[in-house]
């Protein structure tokens, strides 16, 4: 007997159409549709894909709770020995999908899941709880990916242990496992600094936890005369969440006017996000974004003014991609404002 | 400077009634070699036993491992400063009996030192596993405090691997090769195209169990400095670093040290391989200050292009390998580092105790922290009894039928910081 | 000039060896206790003098720690403040294993604490 799998593919893969249908809710088809036929020929009858879900991509990233729930309620009824997604190469909708059903799959029903795409796909924020084998940038790559997926996606089934990240072909996860290279570390380590003296490429084996230090800008010169901008990743909105600010995964930020605010009040304010006990943040939402002590220094003259507008956005598991575009953007409208200092509040 | 090395094969050793080498059989005369470290009155009593690969044997609390080797011409002796007077060494003519190593024994602390098993799991991870080895486990005099013993058995090893590398003397090697590195301008002129390398060598310097000595000279008390490569293969530099069995270098790994030996094999093809720098680990921030600053300025001065830097030990090395890495690479020389890793038995932990991100060219030794089971062998060389506290191990480790569970870090050598291994991690 | 120096230390060797010698403060307690000491008084200005991850037996292997800081206080030093907050994450990863170790394997781990601050007494006392 073999084992069976069920296969996650977008509208594309399907053969359904490209972004002009990316709006198809999720469907069952029976058998390998696409790329799980690829998947079927590298088993060889071990294991097979009985069912594949395809699920469009601007559908999953519109609906992701009722599209989770859809899925999740098939995959638990045909309670397969393994959820396979994609691969989703360079596609980042898609790649998001993926890694997202994926890890509900795994955190809800318990069954083991694994995906592929490219490393800088934003779905790839999620390599340290998902598996995942990196690919190529396009789906040129599937002759390699499809492989690789295989024999790792066997591996799951059959209960062995992973080797390193390098030798099964996943995405570095945060979890170190040893293993036996070709050369002894001496000769790697000539090999290496030959090819950096050469400027070429070469791969560290150990990457440095990787530091995105931002260099801080000259201190304010008179903070009198500055206009303070007040930000936060800690989700406070004007109460409602008008612009519906997701409680964790934040697809974008919001820019709120307060003007003439001199507090924020439990009736006109509260929070967005849903990876921290909201209690007191709803009670005072300036223990997270402090307007009340911002005009206390406005009033006493120690900051020239609070600028008017502020921007807010949910932290909570919110890609590191996303934040940075967010950010980017905003910094340009706190720039064209004027702004000369931003306070950015954290939760 | 410039070394002939003479490799004299030996697959076999066996006691005999007379020392000498045949046929590629090391015989030992017991006796001879018991009376030879009974020299020293502060070693009560000493037994010697033959491990070979493949045999069902442990051999445990090791503290050092050591090749025999004799200085045939040329100026010095093997082991300068400490068993050969302080001479210059490295040119001339060496021989090596390549196939065996001397280990020593003994328990000289209630904890740490390692495991060489000579089969089973524990020996793909051990290269000593390899050799054929005449282990000395030395006992002793009553009351004889821990430093006075881990002197006494570190120089029994060294006179014993004296003693057998000077049966070599008037043999013919089985293979030769010859080191040979340069004047700075002398290399320039001959290797004009070739970018210029060095080996940054950093000593384990902390204290007792934790110390290595260069010439006779306590490394804590030194001044990072120069040493021509070929002068590790006389001896230059022994161990009396007991602790952390996984990555502390044994004498054997000074001796036969792979970064020199891999730089060598490019050297004058795609290197200019120009000199070794060592520099020590103190434990005193301030000397890490002083000795980093001292790796960089060197560098600078030599003009050099490039380096590897090796590490020995854990945690407080960290620190002089980031600093040395931060600082060479701030003077415009791309370095390699090889260290190992305490990620945590479940791999999740962060590797090193310092990081930064001028060091982006990593090579590692693997998790020292994975958990390993090690078989009951048939025969223990040496004494099991603190196998529960050794490095690694832990209250149960050692179980009642003789078997280990313990982490990599109780195997000698195991996760070697001069990449002598195939070991890693990703 | 010698710098003044302050060993902080868990282990009664060190203590005892020191008494009238050197300035010692002892306090009982395990390795991880005897690192939070030591980051308490960086924060309150105290400069590290050693490196609080000194020796290879691991952290919690052993219960003994002794660490050098300044018996001058100035502004924070954020060099020494992130040596010892690496130290104390570093010292996480390691299990306490050294629970009911017997006298003798104590004693030993004792001295080679003691030895390991000790070679950082003549760098210390030598300017």
């Amino acid at each position: 007997m073999s084992f069976r799998v069920v296969h996650y593919i977008n509208q594309f893969f399907a053969q359904i159409g490209g972004e002009e249908m990316a709006h198809v809710a999720p469907e069952k088809r029976e058998g390998p549709v696409g790329p799980g036929a690829a998947l079927n020929t590298a088993w060889k009858g071990e294991a097979e894909v009985v069912t594949t879900i395809i699920c469009g991509d601007s559908y999953f990233a519109e609906h992701e709770k009722d599209a989770k729930e859809q899925i999740l309620a098939w995959v638990k009824e045909l309670n397969p020995d393994l959820f396979i997604a994609g691969p989703a190469f360079n596609a980042g909708r898609y790649g998001y999908a993926c890694a997202n059903i994926c890890k509900a799959v795994q955190d809800e029903l318990g069954i083991k899941v694994l995906t592929g795409m490219y490393e800088e796909n934003p779905g790839a924020d999620l390599k340290e709880k998902v598996l995942m084998v990196a690919t190529t940038n396009s789906a040129a790559g599937m002759r390699k990916a499809a492989p690789t997926m295989a024999a790792l996606a066997l591996k799951l089934m059959k209960g062995e242990e992973l080797g390193a990240s390098c030798e099964d072909g996943y995405m570095p996860n945060g979890v170190r496992r040893n293993f036996f290279e070709k050369e002894r570390g001496s000769t790697r380590a000539v090999k290496m600094l030959l090819n950096k003296l050469a400027g070429k490429p070469f791969t560290t084996e150990y990457p440095m936890p990787s530091f995105d230090r931002v260099p801080p800008n000259p201190a304010v010169k008179d903070l009198s005369k500055a206009t303070i901008a007040l930000c936060t990743s800690g989700g406070i909105v004007p109460k409602g969440n008008p612009d519906h600010i997701e409680s964790s995964s934040a697809s974008h930020y919001g820019e709120y006017d307060i003007t003439g605010v001199m507090d924020l009040t439990s009736d006109k304010y509260e929070t967005a996000h849903g990876g921290y006990d909201p209690v007191y943040a709803n009670e005072d939402p300036d223990r997270v974004l402090p307007v009340d002590v911002m005009r206390d220094l406005e009033k006493e003259g120690k900051i020239g003014k609070l600028h008017n507008l502020f921007y807010t956005t949910v932290g909570n598991g919110t890609a590191v991609a996303s934040a940075k575009k967010f950010a980017a953007e905003y910094a340009q409208k706190l720039l064209s404002a004027g702004v000369d200092a931003v306070i950015m509040t954290s939760t | 400077m410039k070394l002939e090395m003479g490799y004299i094969n030996i697959h076999d050793i066996q006691f005999s009634n007379e020392s000498k080498v045949e046929n590629g059989v090391l015989y030992v005369d017991q006796d001879a070699v018991k009376k030879l470290v009974l020299e020293d009155e502060n070693i009560k009593s000493v037994t010697l036993d033959i491990a070979h690969p493949g045999e069902s044997v442990r051999i445990t609390p090791v503290k050092d491992v050591i090749e025999p080797r004799v200085k045939v011409e040329g100026p010095g002796g093997i082991f300068p400063g400490v068993i050969a007077k302080v001479d210059t060494v490295g040119s001339g003519k060496t021989y090596a009996l390549k196939g065996m190593a001397v280990v020593t024994a003994g328990k000289i602390v209630g904890f740490q030192e390692g495991i060489i098993d000579m089969s089973g799991p524990g020996a793909d991870y051990t290269p000593f596993s390899k050799l054929h080895n005449l282990v000395m486990v030395c006992e002793p005099v009553e009351g004889l405090a821990q430093h006075d013993y881990e002197r006494a058995v570190r120089f029994a090893g060294f006179k014993v691997a004296v003693y057998l590398g000077e049966l070599a003397r008037n043999l013919t090697p089985d293979e030769t090769k010859v080191f040979e590195t340069y004047g700075v301008k002398e290399g320039i002129e001959k290797f004009p195209n070739l970018p210029r390398v060095a080996y940054v060598h950093m000593l384990q310097s902390q204290g007792l169990l934790h110390d290595t000595y260069v010439y006779g000279v306590d490394a804590k008390r030194t001044l990072t400095t120069i040493l021509n490569p070929t002068e590790v293969m006389d001896g230059a530099i022994v161990s009396g670093n007991c602790v952390s069995a996984c990555d502390k270098n044994t004498t054997y790994h000074h001796l036969n040290n792979p970064v020199v030996h891999d730089l060598f094999e490019q050297h004058g093809k795609t290197l200019n391989y120009v000199c070794n720098i060592i520099t020590n680990e103190n434990v005193y921030l301030a000397d890490k200050q002083r000795s980093s600053d001292w790796s960089a300025k060197l560098c600078r001065l030599l003009d050099l292009d490039g380096v590897i830097v090796s590490q020995e030990g854990f945690g407080n090395p960290d620190t002089d390998l980031i600093m040395n890495t931060k600082k060479i690479e701030a003077v415009g020389v791309k370095t390699t580092i090889i260290t190992d890793e305490y990620a945590g038995q479940d791999g999740k932990s962060q590797s090193l105790a310092d990081a930064d991100p001028a060091a982006d060219a990593v090579v590692t030794g693997g998790n020292a922290n994975m958990v390993i089971h090690l078989p009951k062998m048939d025969k223990v060389i040496g004494m099991l009894d603190y196998v529960d506290v050794i490095a690694g191990g832990h209250e149960g480790s050692l179980k009642e039928d003789g078997t280990i569970e313990a982490e990599l870090q109780v195997i000698t050598g195991a996760t070697n910081e001069m990449g002598f291994n195939k070991l890693s991690a990703r | 000039m010698a710098v003044s120096f302050v060993i902080l230390t868990n282990n009664p060797l060190v203590r005892d060896r020191y008494a009238g010698q050197y300035s010692v403060e002892y306090q009982e307690g395990g390795y991880m206790d005897l690192l939070v000491r030591v980051r308490d008084k960086v924060h309150a200005g105290h400069k590290l003098l050693t490196h609080p991850l000194s020796g290879s037996v691991k952290p919690n292997e052993t219960p003994y720690k002794s660490v050098m800081i300044s018996q001058k206080r100035g502004t924070m030093d954020l060099g020494s403040l992130s040596v010892i907050e690496e130290a104390i994450t570093a010292c996480r990863k390691f299990p306490v294993r050294y629970e009911g170790l017997p006298q003798r394997v104590l004693e030993d781990f004792q001295l080679v604490d003691f030895t390991l601050i000790d070679s950082a007494i003549p760098s210390a006392s030598a300017f």
